[in-house]
C-alpha cells in the first residue's frame, strides 16, 4: 500500500507530468486562461488518465504481450491500440457524464473530447509501460499524474487570471508570457526532485 | 448519412490494411531490429575498453563492432557461487531466452534474488600486447530510473582499466554526467577496488575532495542521488562476483607457485 | 474540346500556383503551428537538446503530417462521420508506427534516444488539427502541401530551439564540439585565455529552458509581425 502512495505522490508532484515532462502542453497554455475553465479541464484529465491507464496496461498485459492471449509478440501495435481505446474511453465517459450529470457534462463542454489528443493521456500510458509498473501501480499513476496535472494547470491559470492587468510588453501578451510562466512553474518544480516519497514513514 | 452495414465494412477493412501493412514491416525488418540491438549492446560493451582500444566506439561499423566481439572478447556466465555456466545451463537459467552472456535480459536479472543472479564476464585480449582485461556488469538505481555500467578490470582483479556508464532517465547536466562527462567517468581508471590488506573498499564519489585517492573520485556537484547510487551499485554489484574472483586470484597463485 | 478539358484538369491536379504557395509558406511565418496556433508544443521540449534530435524528429512530423493529410483528403468521402476521429487517429498512428519501425532500422540510436516521443507524435495537436481544419475538407495535393509547409515550419522552430540549446549547454552543434574545457573543443576555454571564463550552461540543457528559449522566439516574432500580437 505504501508502494502506491509513492507512486502516487511521485507523479502528483516530483515527476508532474505537466511541469517536469512537459505533457499536455497545448491545451494546458491555450485552457490556462481562468481558472474555472482550468478547473474543468483538470477534473476531466484525472478522470481520463485515472482510466485509460490501467485499461491500457490491460490490454497491453492481456492481448499484446507474448504472455496474453495471442502468445505472439503484438507490441507494435501498440500505438494504435492505445489511442484507439483512449478515443473509445473519452467517448465512453462523454455519454457517461452526460446521463447521470448533465450540468457536469455542460461544464466540461468541449474540454471532453479534446482529452483525447492530449499528449499527457497516450504520454501517460506509454510511460506506465517504460516503468514497467504492475496492474495496481498504474492505477496509482494514472490517478497521480491526473491530480498532478490538474492541480498545474489550475495554479497557472490563477497565476495568468491576476496578470490580466499587468504591464507586459505587447509582443510578449498572452503566448509569450504563458510559456514564460510554465517555464519558472517547471524550475520550481525540480525543486521537488530527488524527494523519496518513501522516507516521509 | 452513411448505415451502420458500411460502418463496419469499413472499419474491418481499415483494420485489416493497417495490421497487413504493419505486420509486413515487422516481419520485414526484423531480422535489421535484432542486427542493430545486439551491435548496440556491444558497442556498450566496448565503450568500456574503448582506451585499450584507442578509438572512439562511435566510430565504429557493425561489422568493425562484430569482428572485435569475436576476435578479442570472449564471453562467459557466471553465478554469485563463483560457477561458470555451460551453455545449456544457462538456457535453463533463462527460460530459454538466452545462449550467451550477451544476449542475457540484465534488467531481469537484477530484480532476481542473489543467488539466483546470472552475471555476465567478457574477457577482452588486446591486440597490442596480448594483456588480458575482464569486464564486468553492474546495475543499481540512480535519482529517476535505473542505472548501469561495465567496469573493466585489469589481470588483478583489482585496478579498474576502464569504465562505461549508462542510465534510463537522469537529468541531462546532472545525472546524465555520468554517461556523457568523460572527464567525469575517466577518474575511475588507475582505481583500486581492494586496500593493501586485500579487503574489498569499492571506489566512492565523494563530495569535498577525494581524501584517499586509490579509493575515492570526485563526486558530481549538483547530481548526489545519482552519485549515492553509483557508490552502491559497485559496492553491491561488484560483490556479486567476489567468489569468481577469489576463485581466480588463487587459480594464478597457484600458478605463480607451481613455478 | 475533349482533349482541352483533358489537359486543364492535368494541371490543376499538380498544380504550383500561388495558392499552393502559400500553404507551404504560411506555416513558416504568419500561420506558425508552435509560435502561433499553439499546437505541437509538447514534443518541442524534451527532443530539442540535441539538433540531430530535433532534425530527426522534424522530419518524421513532416512525413507524418504530409501523408496523414493525403490519405484523409482521399478518403474525406468515404470515412463515417460517426468514427471519424477514430479513423483520423489510426491513420495517424499507422503513419507514426510505421515511422517508428524505419527509425528503429535505419538509426538505432536516436530511435533510443527519442523513445516514447515518437510515439507521442500521434498526439501532436498539429497532425490531428490540419487533419480537421484542412485535409477533411480540401483536395489531396492541396492537403498534402498543408500537411507539409506545418511540418516545416514545426521543424524550424525545433531546429532553432535545438541549435541553441546544444551549442550554449553543450558546446557543439550536431556533434561537432564547438567551445568546451577541454581539447577535443575547437574553441579550448582553457588553453585560449581570453575565453577562461566560459562555462557551459547547464540551466539551458533542462526543459524548462526550452520554455524561456519559445518565449523569447515568440516575443521576437511578434515584435517584427507586429499583425500577430495577441492573436493567442
Amino acid at each position: 500500500m505504501g508502494d502506491l502512495i509513492n507512486i502516487f505522490v511521485k507523479s502528483a508532484f516530483i515527476e508532474n507530468m505537466a511541469l517536469s515532462y512537459f505533457l499536455g502542453m497545448c491545451s494546458f497554455l491555450a485552457v490556462s486562461k481562468s481558472v474555472k475553465t482550468a478547473l474543468g479541464l483538470g477534473v476531466a484529465v484525472v478522470f481520463v488518465l485515472g482510466l485509460t491507464i490501467p485499461m491500457n496496461w490491460l490490454i497491453d498485459y492481456y492481448l499484446l504481450g507474448e504472455a496474453g492471449f495471442f502468445k505472439m509478440d503484438l507490441t507494435f501495435l501498440r500505438f494504435i491500440i492505445f489511442i484507439s481505446t483512449i478515443a473509445a474511453l473519452v467517448q465512453l465517459v462523454e455519454m457517461v457524464v452526460e446521463k447521470f450529470s448533465p450540468s457536469l457534462y455542460n461544464s466540461l463542454g468541449i474540454f471532453l473530447p479534446l482529452i483525447t489528443v492530449n499528449c499527457a493521456i497516450l504520454g501517460g500510458s506509454l510511460f506506465m509501460i517504460t516503468k514497467e509498473y504492475n496492474f495496481l501501480q498504474s492505477v496509482s499513476y494514472g490517478l497521480g499524474g491526473g491530480v498532478g496535472w490538474a492541480l498545474a494547470i489550475v495554479a497557472i491559470a490563477g497565476i495568468r487570471e491576476k496578470m490580466t492587468y499587468s504591464q507586459i510588453p505587447a509582443p510578449l501578451r498572452g503566448l509569450g508570457m504563458a510559456f514564460l510562466l510554465t517555464g519558472i512553474m517547471g524550475m520550481a518544480f525540480m525543486g521537488l526532485m530527488g524527494i523519496d516519497p518513501a522516507a516521509f514513514k | 448519412m452513411h448505415n451502420t452495414n458500411y460502418i463496419i465494412r469499413f472499419t474491418i477493412v481499415m483494420t485489416v490494411v493497417v495490421a497487413f501493412v504493419l505486420a509486413l514491416m515487422v516481419s520485414g525488418l526484423k531480422d535489421i531490429h535484432t542486427l542493430n540491438e545486439s551491435v548496440y549492446n556491444k558497442k556498450g560493451i566496448l565503450s568500456a575498453v574503448s582506451g585499450q582500444l584507442g578509438k572512439d566506439i562511435n566510430t565504429l561499423n557493425e561489422n568493425e563492432v562484430g569482428e572485435i566481439f569475436s576476435k578479442q572478447i570472449e564471453q562467459r556466465v557466471i553465478n554469485t557461487k563463483g560457477e561458470v555456466l555451460s551453455e545449456a545451463q544457462i538456457l535453463e537459467a533463462t527460460g530459454g531466452t538466452a545462449k550467451k552472456a550477451e544476449d542475457i535480459d540484465l534488467a531481469a536479472e537484477s530484480k532476481k534474488a542473489e543467488a539466483e543472479k546470472l552475471l555476465p564476464l567478457y574477457v577482452f585480449t588486446d591486440a597490442k600486447d596480448q594483456k588480458k582485461y575482464n569486464i564486468i556488469y553492474v546495475r543499481g538505481k540512480g535519482l529517476w530510473d535505473e542505472i548501469w555500467g561495465y567496469i573493466t578490470l585489469s589481470e588483478d582483479w583489482n585496478t579498474i582499466s576502464g569504465q562505461a556508464f549508462d542510465h534510463k532517465g537522469e537529468t541531462p547536466g546532472l545525472g546524465a554526467e555520468i554517461k556523457d562527462n568523460k572527464s567525469w567517468y575517466g577518474q575511475y581508471t588507475g582505481k583500486k577496488l581492494y586496500d593493501e590488506n586485500g579487503k574489498f573498499v569499492s571506489v566512492s564519489a565523494v563530495k569535498g575532495g577525494v581524501k584517499i585517492p586509490e579509493h575515492q573520485v570526485d563526486a558530481i556537484s549538483g547530481a548526489t542521488i545519482t552519485g549515492n547510487g553509483v557508490n552502491e551499485m559497485l559496492g553491491r554489484g561488484i560483490k556479486y562476483y567476489e567468489a569468481y574472483i577469489n576463485k581466480s586470484k588463487s587459480k594464478s597463485n597457484d600458478t605463480l607457485n607451481t613455478k | 474540346m475533349a482533349e482541352v478539358q483533358e489537359i486543364t484538369k492535368k494541371e490543376t491536379l499538380f498544380s504550383f500556383g500561388k495558392e499552393e504557395r502559400k500553404l507551404l509558406s504560411d506555416p513558416i511565418n504568419d500561420n506558425n503551428p508552435i509560435t502561433v496556433q499553439v499546437l505541437g508544443v509538447c514534443s518541442a521540449l524534451a527532443v530539442t537538446t540535441l539538433v540531430d534530435k530535433a532534425i530527426v524528429m522534424g522530419l518524421a512530423v513532416i512525413f507524418v503530417t504530409g501523408l496523414s493529410n493525403l490519405f484523409t483528403s482521399l478518403l474525406r468521402s468515404y470515412i463515417p462521420k460517426q468514427v471519424r476521429m477514430i479513423v483520423q487517429l489510426v491513420i495517424i498512428a499507422f503513419l507514426v508506427t510505421i515511422v517508428e519501425l524505419a527509425l528503429k532500422a535505419f538509426n538505432y540510436s536516436i530511435w533510443k534516444e527519442l523513445s516514447v516521443f515518437i510515439g507521442l507524435i500521434i498526439t501532436n495537436c498539429i497532425v490531428m488539427g490540419r487533419l480537421e481544419a484542412y485535409a477533411m475538407a480540401n483536395r489531396p495535393w492541396k492537403s498534402f502541401l498543408d500537411g507539409i509547409g506545418n511540418g516545416v515550419g514545426y521543424s524550424i522552430i525545433l531546429v532553432m530551439v535545438a541549435s541553441i540549446r546544444e551549442v550554449f549547454g553543450k558546446g557543439s552543434f550536431l556533434g561537432f564540439k564547438i567551445i568546451g574545457p577541454t581539447a577535443e573543443y575547437v574553441l579550448n576555454t582553457t588553453e585560449i585565455s581570453w575565453l577562461g571564463w566560459y562555462t557551459a550552461n547547464n540551466l539551458i540543457i533542462l526543459s524548462p529552458a526550452a520554455m524561456f528559449i519559445i518565449a523569447i522566439l515568440i516575443w521576437v516574432h511578434r515584435a517584427t509581425n507586429r499583425k500577430l500580437i495577441d492573436i493567442s
